[in-house]
Order: structure tokens, then sequence, then C-alpha cells
């Protein structure tokens, strides 16, 4: 009875606060915007909130598309497909992901990456942060590498049990093998193998290949 | 002592004897071998090897030395330029608030004002201008941030938006170009 009555206290405390965080970002997008744009933002907000969906990233979607004038369709259109990818990151992800692990994950939802990936990779750390593993198959994606092989990269290496700083020596060294004009495949390649190399647990014959998503060849 | 043994002594004793004008005579001929041009091997193999194919002054030498030296700090200075500052420029410390310090570098060769958009400034080019560091092309600047995913960017001279070299990229380029992504308060911030 005290639990509930404490949890009762601590949500009407919690909502007002809630409710004013709400409003400031509102406040913020009817400052920078038209209302003919702010309006429609509002009401994708309100429903992201509704469903429980981080809002922050869909406010600074919002005013990035402002900042770069870009037209007020594409900043509608942009701000309902990154609400959506943050739903469908939450699905993949699960319902205890935290709001940067979902912002990440729609992200790497947009540029391809399958919600299987996701899922996988929450299987393959299921009590760890998120958030530098789907930034490290992120920034992979942008710099060419294709979405399979970006994605069986950082799935191996985190299935491998590697750390998010060897992730990220992992990003770097294959962000240097294309830089120096390898194929983003054969860089990614690369890294991965060195990586398991390097991490204990790990055979250097099982760095020499990519895993095998479930159902592939 | 027989005639022949007294021919042998004779003999001995006339090896023995001084020369008149030998010692003339070795100087004139080590003169005249320092005058003559002394016949090398040929070509550029042997040339590279023969150890009397380069003479100079020793202050010369050291002034080549040195040339040497000032030619090959330009060369890495010119080729770090190429890199387009890809060290790593990102510093991060933990403030007493619990926030976090981030200090952010840019270099941007010949622009006269450089600033940080990103979703802590709601993207916004006047909120955080970069200060010019004393070397000219580097720019700075330090601002509290939120643990999370933060993505940034750098705009130049108020025009060209540019993301850092040396972040991670997002993975959309929603708006025309891609931004960078900053994670901060993870076991690793980037």
């Amino acid at each position: 009875m005290r639990r509930l009555l404490a949890l009762a206290l601590a949500s009407l405390l919690l909502a007002p606060g809630r409710a004013s965080g709400d409003e400031s970002e509102e406040a913020r997008l009817r400052a920078r915007l038209k209302p003919e744009l702010a309006t429609p933002l509002i009401e994708v907000v309100r429903s992201a909130a509704a469903q429980g969906l981080p809002t922050a990233p869909l406010v600074a979607r919002a005013l990035e598309g402002a900042s770069r004038q870009a037209g007020d369709a594409a900043i509608l259109d942009a701000v309902r497909r990154y609400a959506a990818g943050l739903a469908a990151a939450r699905r993949a992800l699960g319902s205890t992901a935290r709001a940067a692990e979902l912002d990440a994950g729609a992200g790497a939802l947009m540029a391809g990456v399958p919600e299987d990936s996701l899922a996988s990779l929450k299987r393959a750390r299921p009590s760890g942060s998120l958030v530098i593993p789907l930034v490290v198959l992120s920034d992979f994606v942008a710099r060419g590498v294709p979405v399979a092989n970006a994605s069986n990269a950082v799935l191996a290496a985190t299935r491998a049990g590697a750390a998010d700083p060897a992730l990220l020596r992992m990003r770097e060294r294959i962000h240097e093998r294309i830089l120096r004009g390898e194929a983003p495949t054969g860089a990614s390649r690369e890294g991965l193998r060195e990586l398991l190399m390097k991490t204990p647990g790990t055979s250097k014959e099982r760095g020499s290949r990519e895993p095998r998503e479930k159902g592939r060849p | 002592m027989n005639g022949d043994d007294r021919w042998d002594d004779d003999v001995r004793v006339a090896y023995q004897l001084p020369i008149e004008g030998e010692e003339q005579a070795r100087n004139r001929a080590i003169r005249r071998l320092r005058s003559e041009s002394v016949t090398r091997r040929r070509g550029m193999g042997a040339w590279w090897v023969d150890p009397d194919a380069l003479r100079m002054p020793p202050a010369l030498a050291a002034a080549c030395v040195l040339a040497v030296l000032v030619i090959g700090a330009w060369s890495g200075a010119a080729w770090m330029a190429t890199r387009g500052g890809r060290a790593p420029l990102l510093s991060i410390a933990t403030l007493p608030s619990g926030s976090t310090a981030v200090t952010f570098v840019f270099r941007a060769p010949g622009a006269t004002r450089v600033s940080l958009v990103g979703d802590f400034n709601g993207w916004d080019p006047d909120a955080t201008p970069l200060a010019r560091a004393t070397t000219g092309e580097i720019w700075t600047a330090q601002i509290p941030l939120e643990h999370g995913l933060h993505a940034y960017a750098f705009v130049i001279d108020g025009r060209d938006w540019e993301p850092d070299p040396s972040a991670p990229l997002a993975p959309v380029a929603t708006f025309g170009r891609r931004n960078s992504l900053l994670v901060v308060g993870e076991d690793q911030a980037l």
C-alpha cells in the first residue's frame, strides 16, 4: 500500500514536469517555425510522446531542417519518417531501450539496416548499451559499407564480446582503410578480422570469415 | 771465404748504400701523382659507392643536413594538412555538475567564421561560435553536454555545413549533408 501511495505521489510530482518539458519543446518549435509548419509538427511530437517515444530527436530534426532552410514539406516529412523510425527501433530493441538507443536505432533503420539486425544486436548484448554499436554500424553504412556487411561486422564483434572501445577502434581502422582507397567491403572485413584476432576468446580462424546470419547461406 | 761469398757481400753492401738524389726523386714522383687526374670507375653505381665522390666544406655539409630536415618537417606538415584534421580532435571531460565538457576542434583554412550547430543548441548557427586558435586554421569551442547521443556539424562562414572529419557520421543525410555523431556518457565517449 505504501508503495502504491509512493508511486502515485511520484506520478503526481513528475507529471507536471513532463508536461512542462513538452510545452518547452512546443514553444521552441513555435518560436522558430511558421505556424502552418509548427502545428502539424507538434501533432507528430505529441503522438510520439503518447507512444512513449523520445521527442527530443524529433524537435531537433525539425530545428535542423529550419536552420538548413529546408522546405516545410521536407521538414514535416523528415520528422514523420523519424518518428516512424523511433517506433520501429523500439519494436526491434524492446520496450526497455533507452532514448539514445532508440535515436541511434532509428538512424540505422532509416539507412536500410533491417529490424532483424537490430534485434540480433540486442540479443548479442542483452543488458549493455547498444548506442556505440549502433553508431558504429551507422558510420559504416554512411561510409559506403554495404548494409549486410556492416551489420555482420558489428554483430560479429558484439557477439565476440568486443567492448565499446574496441568497436570504436575498429571503426577508426576501417575508416582509415577506406580513406587509403580500399573498398569499403574489404575494409570492413579486414577491420573485423583485426578486432577478432585481438579479442580474447576468439580464434584467428574465426576472424577470417564473417558470421552467418540465421537463414543465410 | 771464397770468391762467391765475397761477391755476395759486395752486392749486399751496395744495396745498403744511400742513392744520390733518391729523396728528390721520391718527392718528384709524389708531386706528379698528385697532379695527375685519377681514373674513376665508370657508371652511376660506382659513383654512389665511391668514398671520394663528394667533397665539401663542413659548413656546406651542415647546411645540406639542415635543408633536408627543414624539407622533411615541411613535407610532414603538408601531409598532415591534407588529412584535413583527421586526428582525434574531440576532448571530453566530466564536469562537477555531472554534465560533460566537450571541446570541439575544427580545422578550416581560410575561414573567417566557424560555428557549431547541433541538437544541443537548436541547430542555431549563431549560438556557439568557435574561437580561432593562434595558428589561424584551427577553431575551438568548449561546451557542456548532457549524456546521450548528439548530432552536430560545423558551419563555415555562415554558409557551408561540414561534418567533423574525426567523428562517426550519421547514417542518413536528411537535409542534404550528413551530420556527425557524438556519444557522451556511455562507457566510452567518442
